[in-house]
């Protein structure tokens, strides 16, 4: 029978089956600030101690300022960070802080720390979690019970086995498209309860020809179609982002040829082995533009705001309650929406290639007047590297703030807020109503839309701008 | 999980019926980082008089309590179990209610009518916790809580019986436990407990899992 990527790394890691449940092994455990305090507090009420500790890594994303991050202002965001630093001392888990020169965004930083590897089970309490599955890891989000229960047992108990779903996505990406737009294309066309239950696992030439990060930006949000976790299979992209760089936690030498070695047999055997299958053309996908509050209220940039009879997997009253919120009317062409912020980073979109893509847009222009522009790089490593390549000159000098790094306005967590009635166009992955601050009004778009945004003070094509030249 | 099998204590009564969770513990609480500390904050806005709850950075500093309000009856002093009625637990899930009522020192809670005593998920993260929630047919639940704040009661989990000892002498009750939850409390298993009993197996797992899976040290 032939088997899937992700049947495989299943099967790989169950310890103990019965029929209605499995116990599977977690061979990474990543941790942050907001919901792994309980879970240590549990730890130290029953007496127990993390039974592996090498397997369990942390850093503070969520409360952490971006201006500064070491001046903490609010008192609870405060605590919450401090309780983790007591934590990781108490428990003997490593923790990447700030200013440690490679804290980050919790799913930024697996990756570059060399963690998340092929083949590996890996859980966050976190739903981005799905990110990791780039590399062809099973990676999914827990709550903070099951945070404890991976503390103390490094294991999960999981009910039935979800199924598998493939999406393929064939031919190639124009010119000033992104993978943030095939993702956005995937998502408005099964629609964000479209892979509910079962494992996606992304495939075919438009997906093979995407580096790391691209991959992971689509992997990122599988969450925001429904799926338990997004996988890609490990291929010489993946093998080469895994033993070049600095890369500490990452096998070396006869290791990772061995795991190489083992590497290369993790791929679904046959497209006829998913349980369900989807193709996409590349080529086809403009791009996309959020209108709503969900990520599959999505359109074009050359399309219009629908009428709300019109919206894929909304009815008519949701989607004229999504077109109220965004204060939007049925008919209003996508480039004539004026934007007040532009938020470029997060767990999607804020590693180094979707700052180079910024940059390439922002380099020689200017944020337009009316709007707000902050750039925030997902990990201290990527700022690092962008000041090093001077991209934050070119943000600086085009009138954009450059940001340390963190989750930031992504999820408002951190002074980083859209006012009510904002509107923002964001790299992030939730477009959900106040999301990024109470009232404020989010539209999902790729790295180098946001920038030709900022330019514009409204959404516009990117491919015309780019055709401009500088 | 502190096992429990046979457990003597006084029983402290709240003679009102749906008692909800935000009476239990307040929103403003879930802010706190941690899982313990809750026990002062248990029914915060009845127990103290206006003004005194605790902050929720601060939960053992508080103003004066209200005198009249059961816990703080002299006879509730070191009380372990807690008679409430109907619909305890009710509204939203927080296991912080759970966690309250368990930190302020109760094992168990009794309320009356099977099926009808507590909230179910309520229930179920009492027992979770260690907390045993019993409900016991109306009338029984009448002796013990007129016998009133301060009244001893012995709890047998092994052998299903609850004891009022009373002025006039001992009254047993039986009580009705699920088996699979009264075998946790019992040896004191919670799910990581039980998932611990497996640790052959997971230790047989980690021992043919391949070199490379291991991080290497920073
Ligand atoms: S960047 Fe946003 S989605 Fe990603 S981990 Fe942070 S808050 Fe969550």
């Amino acid at each position: 029978m032939p088997e899937t990527l992700f049947q495989k790394v299943w099967n790989r890691h169950v310890v103990k089956a019965t029929d209605e449940a499995t116990l599977l092994y977690i061979d990474r455990h990543l941790i942050h600030e907001v919901t792994s305090p309980q879970a240590f507090d549990g730890l130290r009420l029953a007496g127990r101690k993390v039974r592996r500790p090498e397997l369990t890594i942390a850093t503070v994303d969520h409360n952490v300022p971006t201006e500064n991050q070491l001046d903490i202002r609010e008192p609870m965001s405060r605590r919450q960070v401090e309780t983790l630093r007591t934590n990781c001392r108490d428990f003997d888990v490593t923790l990447f802080d700030v200013h440690g020169g490679r804290q980050g965004i919790v799913h930024v930083i697996g990756p570059e720390l060399g963690l998340t590897l092929p083949g590996t089970t890996i859980v966050c309490g976190d739903s981005h979690t799905s990110t990791h599955g780039a590399f062809g890891a099973l990676a999914f989000g827990i709550g903070t019970s099951e945070v404890e229960h991976v503390l103390a047992t490094q294991t999960l108990w999981q009910g039935k086995r979800p199924t598998s779903f493939g999406i393929e996505v064939r031919g190639t990406l124009s010119p000033g498209l992104e993978p943030k737009d095939i993702i956005l294309a995937i998502i408005r066309q099964i629609g964000t309860g479209g892979a509910t239950g079962t494992v996606v696992e992304y495939y075919g030439p438009a997906i093979e020809a995407l580096s790391m990060e691209g991959r992971l930006t689509i992997c990122n949000m599988s969450i925001e179609a429904g799926a338990r976790a997004g996988l890609i299979a490990p291929d010489d992209t993946t093998i080469q982002y895994i033993s070049m760089g600095d890369r500490p936690f990452a096998p070396k030498g006869k290791v990772l040829e061995a795991a190489i070695a083992d590497w290369k047999t993790l791929r679904t055997d046959d497209p006829s082995a998913f349980d369900r299958h989807v193709v996409l053309d590349a080529s086809q996908i403009a791009p996309q533009v959020t209108w709503g509050t969900n990520p599959a209220m999505t359109v074009d940039v050359t399309g219009r705001v629908p009428e709300p009879d019109k919206v894929p997997f909304s009815s008519a009253e949701d989607a004229r309650r999504a077109l109220d919120y965004m204060g939007l009317i049925p008919g209003t062409p996508i480039s004539e929406i004026p934007v007040d912020v532009v938020f470029i980073g997060s767990c999607t979109n804020g590693r180094i290639e979707d700052l180079r893509t910024a940059a390439k847009v922002l380099r020689g222009r200017k944020v337009a007047p009316s709007v707000r522009a902050l750039i925030v790089p997902g990990s201290e490593l990527v700022r690092h590297q962008a000041e090093a390549e001077g991209l934050d000159t070119i943000f600086r000098e085009a009138g954009a703030e450059w940001r340390e790094s963190g989750c930031s306005m992504c999820l408002a967590m951190n002074p980083d807020k859209l006012t009510p009635q904002q509107r923002s166009a964001s790299t992030s992955n939730r477009n959900f109503e106040g999301r990024q601050g109470p009232g404020g009004r989010t539209h999902l778009v790729s790295p180098s839309m946001a920038a030709a945004a900022a330019v514009a003070g409204h959404f516009v094509d990117v491919r015309s701008m780019l055709a401009q030249g500088n | 999980m502190e096992p429990f099998t046979t457990h003597t204590g006084k029983v402290a009564v709240l003679d009102w019926t749906d008692v909800n969770t935000d009476l239990i513990i307040p929103a403003r609480y879930l802010k706190r980082v941690e899982r313990v500390g809750y026990g002062p904050l248990l029914f915060a806005d009845k127990r103290y008089l206006p003004g005194g709850a605790p902050e929720a950075d601060k939960p053992t500093e508080h103003g004066p309590v209200d005198p009249d309000f059961f816990l703080n009856k002299p006879e509730s002093q070191g009380a372990t179990i807690l008679v409430v009625r109907k619909n305890f637990g009710c509204g939203s899930s927080r296991e912080h209610a759970v966690w309250a009522v368990a930190q302020a020192g109760f094992r168990a809670v009794i309320a009356p009518v099977k099926g009808e005593g507590f909230a179910d998920i309520f229930e179920g993260n009492a027992y979770g916790n260690g907390l045993l929630p019993i409900e016991l047919p109306i009338e029984e639940w009448e002796t013990i809580a007129q016998a009133g704040n301060g009244a001893e009661v012995t709890i047998d989990l092994q052998a299903l019986k609850l004891t009022l000892h009373g002025k006039a002498g001992d009254q047993t009750f039986t009580i009705d436990v699920p088996e699979t939850q009264r075998h946790r409390l019992l040896n004191g298993l919670d799910a990581i407990a039980e998932t611990l009993l497996d640790e052959p197996a997971i230790s047989s797992h980690e021992a043919q899992a391949p070199a490379w899976i291991t991080p290497q040290p920073a």
